[in-house]
């Protein structure tokens, strides 16, 4: 086995109730993710890529089979250590989720704080983060003077800010206009030319193809694994 | 992370809702201001009556009044304030009499004197006709008097007489002026008609002798409590055995060595043990214990009501704080999946209701201080006790420590359920929720 595995799945299976309805969201689904990949996961929905994208975000435990996360077995640690092990993971949502009251800066600074770096540090940070993403003159405005491409480059920059093993992005561009989804989706692929590891859970067909490699998931299950 | 963060982010949620903040600390600050105004009115008073005893009764000084009761203290007051007669009735009584003050003399080297004083209820005439009650028409030696109560015994007008001719009188600031404005009824120097109603035959009599005024006191305020007092009239004691046709003593004044409580106390005992058990004997000291008792009471049933307001408060704190778990609900997911831990989500919330609790006890304790002299200057100038009142209110210093403690703990307490509801959110749910 490779050393650079950053996320290994085997035979990973996770069941909800629905009321008192038992609903398999995952039916055996495994996976190798190597660090400097670039995955998409692409699924229509209730194909259980959202499940799985809670799971290697470590937001979820599995019902059964094993997940290593950067090399340790989620299914064994306790909140707090899969709070720990959060901290290793960048996390880019559809919908931003940035703190509307929050300042560009201060929300990069907050990944920080969690982690409890110091204050000036954190702003050093986050300044030289927002430079990358394109938003040196923006960095005191706040979400809601932002646009939606502004405020997904800032979920970026936070994501990136505690240098996480890998970004894990939940249909980065679905709430973006299409000319400025193109300008994210060469962020992300830049950042993965520097080395930055990528998996991104979409539906979109057009958007999966712009990474190295598509898992196609299907009712619970991997379909097909393709290099594009 | 790092406590100084925690505050930060908690402040920026608070600073959001303004209004919303603002509303629940005046919960806090209403609560906490009616305790703490209470508190230092009630502490204020017992200070102005503590403050008016120990005028009316020098520390260093004993009572000693027929009757034993269960309430020493109790039957003592009865004495002090009314025309001599202390109820305690149905209890045994011994009789004292004017010259026991030499067998008292002996009793202990703890005693420097001993004085009888024989007091009754009667009336005053003044050269126009005009008659007015006094509370007692008191028969003292003036020497002794004068040197148990140095500070109090003291002429404003006129001169208090050391070898006072039978007809030479003393009275109280109130006898003069009864209405403390200027309004004269007698002053030194004028000839009065003392009437005191013999109640001991039948038909009762009215028994009158005419005095000359040789001094007015200086005003005293307080009670009177055994020592001299406004309201009263003093004769020679000689002049009251004629006059009331008696030789018991209503009370007997003790003066001590010093006013140590020791001293008090085992002189107190002595004299207790002497005449059996059938005298009472009041000193400043075990009144001012049993009034301390009767404060402490008060306070607490108070406090105790103003409590509910601030417990008002408190499910205030709980649904204000249930309300933005509820509308936080997704942020807190975006905090977990940052990585923060559900202790530090605690400790968030906890924060925001420490910040509330603390700016509305420190508010409170303000308000609470500024409405105490509001209400004691109105009711220093409404005038309770006929005025002879003042209240200044005290506020303790523990009195404060303890509402600032209590508006923060009151305010932990209540967010306590809201702030765990938080961090036990999954953050799965947490971030699906809209």
């Amino acid at each position: 086995m490779s050393m650079a595995l950053v996320v290994e799945a085997v035979d990973l299976k996770k069941t909800y109730m629905l009321g008192k309805i038992p609903v398999e969201a995952l039916r055996g689904v495994s996976l190798k993710v190597e660090k400097g990949d670039f995955l998409s996961v692409l699924g229509p929905s209730g194909s259980g890529k959202s499940t799985l994208l809670n799971l290697i975000g470590a937001l979820d435990k599995p019902t059964e089979g094993k997940l290593l996360i950067d090399g340790v077995d989620v299914s064994t640690l306790s909140d707090n250590q899969l709070a720990d092990l959060r901290r290793k993971i960048g996390f880019v949502f559809q919908f931003f989720n940035l703190i509307p009251r929050f300042t560009a800066r201060d929300n990069v600074e907050l990944s920080m704080s969690i982690v409890g770096k110091s204050k000036a540090e954190r702003r050093k940070r986050a300044e030289e983060l927002l430079e990358i993403v394109g938003l040196k003159d923006r960095m005191d405005h706040k979400p809601a003077e932002l646009s939606g491409g502004q405020q997904q480059r800032v979920a970026i920059a936070r994501a990136l800010a505690n240098d996480p093993r890998f970004l894990l992005m939940d249909e980065p561009t679905g709430n973006i206009d299409s000319k400025t989804a193109k300008e994210i989706i060469s962020l992300i692929k830049n950042l993965n030319e520097k080395g930055v590891t990528i998996i991104m859970v979409t539906h979109d067909q057009h958007l999966a193809r712009e990474a190295k490699r598509t898992v196609q998931m299907f009712d619970g299950v991997i379909s097909s694994d393709v290099v594009n | 992370m790092k406590i100084l963060d925690v505050f930060a982010y908690s402040f920026s949620a608070i600073k959001l809702r303004k209004l919303r903040a603002a509303l629940t600390t005046l919960g806090v600050v209403i609560g906490i201001a009616a305790i703490v105004a209470l508190l230092s009115i009630t502490q204020g008073l017992q200070a102005t009556i503590t403050d008016q005893l120990e005028r009316g009764l020098a520390a260093d000084t004993l009572i000693v009044i027929p009757g034993s009761s269960a309430l020493g203290g109790g039957a003592g007051e009865g004495g002090g304030f009314g025309g001599g007669e202390g109820f305690g009735g149905g209890s045994t009584r011994a009789l004292l009499y004017i010259n026991y003050t030499s067998q008292i003399n002996s009793l202990s080297p703890n005693i420097v004197t001993s004085l009888a004083v024989i007091q009754k209820s009667g009336y005053i005439q003044n050269g126009s006709g005009i008659t007015r009650p006094v509370t007692s028409i008191v028969g003292v030696d003036f020497a002794q008097f004068a040197n148990a109560f140095p500070t109090t015994f003291v002429a404003a007008s006129g001169s208090i007489p050391t070898n006072p001719a039978d007809n030479d009188i003393v009275v109280g600031a109130r006898v003069s002026y009864p209405r403390l404005n200027g309004t004269l009824f007698v002053q030194a120097g004028q000839d009065v008609t003392l009437i005191w109603t013999n109640n001991t035959v039948i038909p009762f009599v009215n028994e009158t002798y005419t005095a000359h005024i040789s001094a007015v006191l200086d005003r005293i305020g307080g009670f009177g409590l055994g020592g001299p007092s406004d309201t009263s009239v003093y004769m020679p004691l000689s002049q009251a055995e004629k006059f009331f046709g008696t030789d018991e003593a209503d009370m007997i004044i003790v003066k001590l060595k010093s006013s140590d409580l020791d001293v008090v106390n085992s002189t107190s005992t002595t004299i207790t043990n002497y005449f059996g058990n059938q005298v009472s004997v009041i000193s400043a000291t075990a009144v001012q214990s049993l009034l301390s008792t009767i404060f402490s009471t008060v306070s607490l049933f108070l406090g105790g009501i103003a409590a509910i307001s601030l417990l008002v408060a408190g499910i205030g704190i709980m649904n204000i704080m249930i309300v933005s778990l509820i509308e936080r609900t997704r942020e807190i997911g975006i905090l977990k999946a940052l990585g923060m831990k559900s202790r530090t989500v605690l400790h968030i919330f906890l924060t925001e209701s420490i910040i509330i609790g603390l700016m509305g006890a420190i508010i409170g304790i303000a308000s609470g201080w500024v409405l105490a002299n509001v209400v004691a200057l109105f009711l220093g100038r409404g005038g309770i006790i006929g005025s002879a009142l003042t209240i200044t209110p005290i506020l303790r210093p523990e009195v404060m420590l303890g509402a600032l403690g209590f508006g923060v703990g009151i305010s932990v307490i209540f967010a306590l359920y809201p702030a765990w509801r938080a961090s036990k959110l999954k953050p799965v749910e947490a971030l699906r929720y809209e």
